[in-house]
């Protein structure tokens, strides 16, 4: 049987929702995986949210719809309120409790993560902090390497930004 | 083999550059801008010519003017730009024109929600013009990769055929973000089953002869043939002519020298259709793969259930449905189009139902909840509005 | 003439489709006299049109290559065309004063922005003619025709100030003039200069249409009394008070200002190509 992983990033515009996705996928073609990405953007209200559905799989991927996530990424609260139906016990909801508060009833795990601040304080700047959630990520994610992660960093992501970007990684897997 | 991390909408792009196409004419629409985005960096580099219309009825004249001229044209749009390009392509269709044309559906009528996957002119693909007295070559890709395929394919046939090629894609597929193969020798892609075929001249002076024959040249300008091609209908030197007659022959080729030689268009996916299932799923493009899905995790369940993804749309595959069974027709849009075509084919017998939906795919979930309550023979449930009526 | 005919007319299209007496054969005369004149042969021109009267008077009937667009977008399609063709294939378009100004004038327009390569020659029969005679854009104010019974009364871009071909000027277009297709020998002159333009050129020749405007705007058949209104109207003058006649002449002599379109395109091209750009 094959495994699949489904990776759900929401946010709102600007938050490097469709960053984190495009590393992660070039990551698992780096590894030699299948990987697919969605990308939607709130209908209901204009600026409402910003999806990342992403499935990586060691064969083609059928449906390419997250259904069930193994892991969120809730990066604003809108995105949490949004999308924190489709989780269940199996699902690791990462979020930043500064941003998005969990829901006490909900099944699912939480990790919070205090990234914006950590990003603005040791990297001068918040933008860092989906970086951060990345490294937090992959060192839960089964399937992807993290050399892989790093090497779609350099390839995704602007070269100036490289050295922060790298940092901002390894704070988020030393969070583990 | 090239593996990338990439877009349909790049895909798309790489097709037609690796078909010879040399001319894009467009009009920025979402979700098809940055197919002319990447049109507009790729082309300059081979030696094509990049083109912003006046407007998308512009857009494709400008691709038909250069493919009399013996360029190999492209143009990608969105439907309220697809709806502009029934002028033209009536022109491209009549006058025996190739040329390429991809619409990323999304949802509608008019401008509808732009950014949200649709799929609304599986009706409107076949007619995209007025008149009749035609028929359509349409394909529908469902990934990122077969966005490749099915834009080399649609090179390929506008050239045998002689007519317009509509690539029928969603937001998703154009959109979405996938593992891409992109072929780095003429091996590669030999390989993968496709083939170039360059463009011909016509040398003259039976540009429109009365036959079903596919591999005639194209008529093309500016050799001095004596190259006659217009909206009127032709006799066969490509003069105007107002004879039933004439009028019959043309209409006749353009029908059957398409419906004659299916078999280089025809292409479906069928899924555990061998023991003859009760339920058969059936949808295009990206809602085919979650139907793949579903199709699979019932199988998983011991359940008897096949699907069927038709991948050229048209001319319609009735054949696909041949078997008597209980069809479920998911689509993109709450009106119901795949459906109807499907009903129409359906073995006697056979039940038809629909399940539709805009902007967002189904869920393989939802799809396995209506499968079972079809097992069961049990109604379709939806809430309010939703019910089903087919 | 007849040798004219022989020469670049396809045989069995002669003698065409317009009417007894209609100005249009001239018109179609004029533009093969200028070719001749310019010593252009059968392969040296691609010939397009559009529809109506124009459309249906001159579609195949040049010996060479030929086509027919849709209502209006035959300046689109020449576009496209123009980047196919050699630089040194004469492209001329014959169409109609509604094809050209009114449902695509959009696509005509842009062509002119573009510069593209091409003669547009409008055979301007004041109003739709072919459709059995109703106001346009270049119909007099005040015509009775089957769809103004009590006289065009819709603003036209012909009078009170306006001139269609200044609209052109400002868009770009590098030669200009108009003419009736009773003054002889300049109207061959103007489409001579047009023809030979490496950019968009027009040429506006009025022409009188006997069966539909002579009988509803004139009030007669006869084809001398319509003919001598033509002449009436008609100034050797651009100055000339465009209320009561036709102005004629040059209007926009601007060959060689401007880059031509194909020819800015490859040469942008072939920068890209070597690691350049525009900016």
């Amino acid at each position: 049987m094959a495994e699949r992983i489904e990776i759900l990033v929401s946010g709102y515009g600007g938050q490097g929702v469709v960053r984190i996705g495009q590393v992660l996928g070039q990551a698992a073609v780096n590894q030699g995986l299948y990987t697919s990405m969605l990308i939607s953007h709130g209908t209901e209200t204009r600026g409402g949210y910003v999806r990342s559905q992403v499935v990586i799989s060691d064969e083609f991927i059928d449906s390419p719809v997250v259904e069930r996530p193994d892991f969120f990424c809730a990066f604003s609260g809108i995105a949490y309120t949004m999308f924190k139906g489709l989780c269940g016990p199996q699902s690791l909801i990462l979020h930043n409790p500064e941003i998005v508060s969990a829901d006490p009833e909900l099944a699912s795990p939480h990790w919070g993560i205090t990234a914006e601040t950590a990003a603005a304080e040791e990297l001068g700047d918040a933008v860092f902090a989906n970086v951060i959630f990345l490294g937090a990520l992959s060192s839960r994610l089964p399937l992807l390497s993290p050399k892989h992660i790093v090497e779609a960093i350099r390839q995704r992501l602007p070269e100036r930004f490289h050295e922060k970007n790298l940092q901002a990684f390894e704070m988020g897997r030393v969070l583990a | 083999m090239k593996r990338t991390f990439d877009t349909g909408n790049a895909a798309i792009t790489e097709a037609a550059i690796r078909s010879g196409c040399t001319l894009f004419a467009g009009y920025p629409i979402t979700p098809a801008t940055e197919i002319a985005e990447n049109m507009s960096r790729r082309l300059p580099q081979v030696g094509g010519y990049y083109l912003q219309a006046e407007d998308e009825n512009a857009a494709l004249h400008i691709c038909n003017g250069g493919s009399i001229g013996g360029l190999k044209a492209m143009t990608a749009t969105s439907g309220p730009g697809f709806i502009l390009f029934a002028d033209a392509f009536g022109w491209a269709v009549s006058s025996e024109v190739p040329v390429v044309i991809v619409n990323s559906q999304r949802v509608g009528p008019v401008s509808g929600i732009t950014g949200a996957p649709g799929q609304g002119e599986f009706y409107l693909s076949r007619y995209l013009t007025h008149g009749g007295n035609f028929e359509t070559i349409v394909l529908a890709p469902s990934s990122v990769q077969e966005a490749y395929r099915l834009t080399v394919r649609a090179f390929y046939l506008a050239e045998r055929f002689r007519t317009p090629v509509i690539v029928l894609a969603d937001q998703m597929v154009t959109d979405g973000w996938e593992t891409l193969e992109l072929p780095e020798t003429d091996a590669e892609f030999l390989a993968m089953g496709l083939e170039v075929v360059p463009r011909r001249i016509h040398p003259g002076p039976e540009f429109y002869p009365a036959t079903d024959d596919i591999d005639i040249p194209p008529v093309v300008l500016g050799h001095n043939t004596g190259a006659a091609c217009s909206d009127w209908t032709p006799t066969d030197r490509g003069h105007d002519t107002e004879d039933i007659t004439w009028q019959h022959k043309h209409a006749w080729r353009l029908i059957h020298k398409i419906l004659n030689h299916r078999d280089l268009i025809d292409e479906a996916d069928q899924w555990f259709l061998d023991d003859a299932p009760e339920v058969i799923l059936v949808a295009y493009g990206t809602p085919s793969r979650v139907v793949q899905s579903a199709v699979r995790a019932a199988r998983s369940e011991g359940l008897p259930v096949g699907g069927i993804r038709p991948i050229s749309l048209w001319p319609f595959q009735d054949h696909l449905f041949k078997r008597r069974a209980i069809y479920l027709v998911v689509e993109l849009n709450w009106d119901g189009q795949l459906v109807r075509e499907v009903q129409r084919a359906a073995a006697d017998g056979s039940q038809v139902h629909f399940w539709g939906r805009c902007g967002e795919l189904p869920t393989s979930g939802e799809l396995l909840e209506d499968i079972k309550a079809l097992l069961k023979h049990e109604p379709l449930v939806r809430d309010g509005w939703r019910t089903e009526k087919w | 003439m007849s040798d004219l005919l022989e020469k670049y007319v396809r045989p069995e299209k002669n003698p065409g489709t317009a009417c007894k007496g209609c100005g249009l054969r001239l018109a179609h005369r004029k533009v093969l006299e200028a070719i001749d004149e310019l010593g252009l042969a059968q392969g040296d021109v691609v010939w397009g049109t559009g529809i109506g009267c124009s459309g249906r008077q001159t579609f195949v009937t040049w010996k060479g290559d030929t086509f027919a667009g849709t209502h209006g977008r035959v300046y689109a399609m020449a576009t496209g065309l123009r980047l196919a063709l050699p630089p040194e294939k004469r492209l001329i378009l014959t169409v109609g004063d509604g094809d050209a100004f009114t449902i695509g004038f959009l696509h005509l327009l842009n062509a002119a922005r573009r510069n593209v390569d091409m003669t547009v020659v409008v055979f301007d029969n004041l109003g739709y003619q072919s459709t059995g005679g109703q106001y346009g854009v270049t119909t007099p104010l005040g015509s009775k025709t089957d769809s103004s019974p009590y006289g065009a009364w819709e603003p036209n871009w012909t009078q009170r100030g306006f001139d269609v071909l200044r609209i052109l000027k400002e868009a770009g277009a590098t030669f200009l003039a108009r003419h009736t297709v009773l003054q002889g020998h300049e109207p061959v002159d103007s489409l001579k200069q047009a023809i030979q333009n490496p950019g968009f050129s027009l040429v506006q020749l009025i022409y009188p249409c006997v069966t539909h405007y002579g009988v509803q705007a004139l009030g007669t058949r006869d084809l001398a009394t319509i003919y001598d209104w033509f002449r009436e109207r008609t100034a050797d003058d651009l100055t000339a008070d465009e209320n009561t006649h036709f102005t004629t002449g040059i209007v926009h002599d601007a060959v060689g200002s401007r880059v031509e379109f194909a020819a800015g395109l490859r040469e942008f091209v072939a920068t890209v190509q070597k690691g350049g750009g525009n900016g």
